[in-house]
């Protein structure tokens, strides 16, 4: 992205360079103040990890593509409903699970059809490996609240309440489910299938 | 079970990175351009402190009329049942509620001798007419 992008006005008119917004408070600060460049360089910092995640929730890559952007666009347009007191990657992900499950819901209603596995997005972006790797197994294995769990937890590293906020959750489900989780992917790295005994995934 | 947490949570970091999702050059053209043509939404301060300050006033309304009510029974139950007391109730207690002993066997007890007094006294008064008229009899 050339320079000339970042060097323009925000709403009040004043010249800015985001370079020099150092910290992720400072560019949430201007882009609630109307900076479009600062906001842009919130995109810079989440896309790559958003992207990532909604991979996952997703039937395409073009879903995907599709969720991303409608997340940064809502999140742009409400950033001034922004609560500091909660992560701000915990509230941009929120905002990409619900436009994921908007965007699953309008796909299963246009299609009736179940994701296609023959062209997972992510089978398509995990690099090669002499092992399977264990997000797949984690797909195939855990719900889509699970699955989104686990990510935010372990991937994130957001703490058990982020991830139920994030969800939209209760903080008790949230680490049942974790517990639940680990322990059946756990069985699963071992090769046994003690979890899976047990019946269906939780959540 | 913890080495094996730990492995599992170290695998699925390491297996997170190998999913490379770039975000082509195309992708972010479309993302700057949609925020180019969006502003952010104020949101409206005096909507949610309108909507906490009717409920708050709903509330205290709500409360104050049930303690009202509460107070409005309270006292009209009470003021029937005193009416209903000093319509029932005896002003003086009766003597027999008031005497810790039967009262029957005492009377009799009681009355026995001044019954035979009475007796006593009604012959002693007919003694005494019999004399005044033999008394009488004799001086006239």
């Amino acid at each position: 992205m050339s320079l000339q992008f970042w060097k323009t006005r925000n709403q009040h008119g004043r010249r800015e360079t985001p370079g020099s917004l150092a910290t992720e408070e400072q560019l949430i600060e201007s882009a609630q103040e109307g900076s479009v460049a600062a906001f842009s360089k919130l995109v810079e910092m989440y896309q790559e990890r958003l992207l990532r995640f909604l991979l996952v929730r997703c039937r395409s890559r073009a879903d995907a593509e599709d969720a991303i952007q409608d997340t940064f666009i809502n999140a742009y347009r409400y950033i001034r409903s922004y609560n500091p007191r909660w992560r701000f990657s915990t509230w941009l992900f929120r905002i990409a699970l619900r436009n994921a499950a908007k965007i699953s819901q309008l796909d299963e209603r246009a299609e009736g059809l179940t994701p296609d596995k023959s062209s997972d997005p992510l089978e398509e972006c995990i690099v090669a490996s002499e092992r399977e790797n264990l997000w797949l197994t984690a797909r195939q294995s855990l719900s889509a609240d699970a699955y989104s769990a686990m990510w935010l937890r372990y991937v994130e590293d957001m703490s058990v309440k982020d991830v139920a906020r994030a969800l939209e959750k209760p903080v008790s489900w949230t680490k049942v489910t974790l517990m639940r989780s680990r322990r059946r992917l756990g069985s699963e790295m071992t090769g046994g299938n003690e979890a899976t005994a047990n019946g269906e995934a939780y959540g | 079970m913890v080495k094996l947490m730990d492995n599992l949570e170290k695998r699925l970091k390491n297996d997170a990175s190998l999913i490379k999702a770039e975000v082509s050059a195309e992708m972010q053209e479309r993302i700057r351009a949609s925020l180019q043509s969006t502003q952010p939404v104020s949101p409206d301060p005096k909507k949610p402190e309108s909507r906490g300050m009717s409920l708050w006033l709903t509330s205290s309304l709500t409360g104050l009329a049930a303690a009202a009510l509460i107070i409005v029974l309270v006292n009209w139950n009470t003021s029937i049942e005193t009416n209903g007391e000093t319509d029932s109730m005896p002003s003086v207690p009766s003597l027999s509620e008031q005497i810790p002993f039967p009262l029957s066997a005492e009377t009799v007890e009681w009355t026995a001798p001044l019954e035979e007094e009475l007796r006593n006294l009604q012959s002693d008064l007919e003694k005494a007419r019999e004399n005044v008229e033999r008394d009488l009899r004799e001086s006239f």
